[in-house]
């Protein structure tokens, strides 16, 4: 999916992540993550955005995830969501989620 | 929150804080304990300010529910790269809600920024554009709505006594020639020049986040502290990353903000080692050559004026078909910028 624009989708509540994503031309993927879980989680979640990204063939985007201590669920629906955003699809694209 | 706006409530509630809505915000959002209001906040483009939370609701998830409602507003617009303008005391509340501090003022502001790396990435692209310079590095900050003659006059004899100077163009969607253009016939009108650079202002330089009464008729004690915020990011932060020494400015005859800013940057710059020079604007007939002096002569189609205040390339650009849409709003709408 091309990123076309900003998307977001969350919030900063407890329990909830708050992620941004933005047109990235040139640079590829940059993910920047906000978590106070770093150390325990930080990896997970890495490879937890990583692979919805591949999965959504994201290949261009800046995406910023605030997290707080959202359940994998959780992040993997707004990342999702704010994905569809920015790309200005407003049907989800089934053919690529599972 | 599902009350009609009482927008009434919302400015007693903030008034009680020590805050008031700027005239500049587009919008604003309270919070409601049954039929109390609690928290608010506001929106100016992409700066969150007038952020409230009262006491007795403090620790309840209010600011998060108001920040995170702003931020999606925000979303929905478009916008990604946000500040938050706020007191000192609520600096902890916002690094916890995951912004960066990008400059305090202490006791009065403090500018925070949703991108750790903003005002890094920002500079960075500065310096990928400079060869070091063994010499004096100079600097001008300016608005050019349009770039006129004092303009050039300003940065010619700044050009003399530097090695280099650096030009900020104030990047704000603010006044009536468009920032792409006014960023132009700075390019075009220093082109002889070759020790001169032209750089965005960005969001860091007189803008909606650094110093928003730039743009509004605020009391004075309210621009010393802008004035304050901006001119510590200038000199705390981007002169530095260019080795930058001096600023020039032109003498302010006329407008009351800009004299004010004038003022405090000759008070504080040099505690960053930065030496002001106060340049006295190029006269034509006794009078200062300004931007606002073009923008009426434009205005009461006075070409032979206009000619006579501007270089080739703004004469030439304003007689273009390009111009034709600002022309058309300089003379309908009655704004101070």
């Amino acid at each position: 999916m091309k990123i076309e624009r900003t998307g977001m989708a969350g919030s900063l509540e407890s329990s909830d992540v708050l992620v941004t994503i933005d047109p990235n031309v040139g640079r590829g993927v940059e993910v920047v993550l906000k978590s106070i879980a770093e150390s325990r989680f930080g990896k997970q979640i890495r490879l937890l955005i990583e692979e919805t990204l591949s999965e959504l063939e994201v290949v261009e985007a800046r995406v910023q995830v605030e997290d707080r201590s959202a359940l994998d669920c959780t992040i993997k629906a707004r990342l999702v969501t704010a994905i569809h955003r920015a790309a200005k699809m407003s049907h989800p694209d089934w053919e690529h989620l599972s | 929150m599902s009350y009609p706006p009482d927008r009434e409530s919302l400015e007693r509630f903030l008034g009680e804080r020590g805050l008031s809505l700027d005239p500049d915000i587009d919008y604003a959002v309270a919070c409601y304990d049954g039929a109390e209001i609690v928290g608010a906040g506001a929106l100016s483009g992409y700066v969150l300010k007038d952020i409230a939370v009262a006491v007795e609701a403090e620790g309840a998830g209010v600011a998060s529910a108001i920040v995170s409602h702003l931020l999606a507003e925000e979303g929905r617009r478009g916008l990604s790269h946000l500040f938050v303008f706020t007191r000192p005391a609520a600096e902890a509340t916002f690094v916890s809600l995951g912004f960066t501090v990008v400059a305090r003022v202490p006791q009065r502001v403090v500018l925070l920024e949703n991108r750790e790396e903003g005002i890094e990435q920002y500079i960075a692209a500065l310096g990928s554009e400079r060869t070091t310079v063994p010499g004096i590095s100079g600097s001008i900050v300016v608005n050019c709505n349009p770039f006129t003659l004092g303009h050039r006059y300003l940065i010619e004899t700044a050009a003399r006594e530097c090695e280099v100077v650096h030009v900020f163009v104030v990047d704000e969607e603010r006044s009536l020639f468009p920032a792409d253009v006014r960023f132009r016939l700075v390019q075009e009108g220093v082109a002889g020049l070759g020790n001169v650079e032209v750089h965005h202002g960005d969001k860091y330089i007189i803008s909606a986040a650094t110093f928003p009464s730039y743009f509004l008729k605020e009391p004075s004690e309210v621009v010393a502290t802008h004035a304050l915020l901006d001119l510590t990011i200038f000199g705390g932060r981007i002169a530095p990353a260019l080795g930058i020494t001096r600023r020039f400015v032109g003498e302010e005859p006329y407008c009351e903000v800009t004299g004010t800013y004038n003022q405090i940057m000759q008070q504080l710059l040099p505690d960053f080692g930065i030496e002001v020079t106060v340049i006295p604007r190029l006269e034509r007939e006794n009078a200062a050559i300004s931007a606002s002096t073009v923008r009426n002569a434009i205005r009461d189609d006075n070409l032979d004026l206009v000619r006579s205040l501007v270089p080739p390339s703004t004469y030439e650009f304003l007689i273009s078909e390009e111009a034709m849409p600002i022309v058309r709003r300089i003379k309908t709408v009655n704004s101070r910028h």
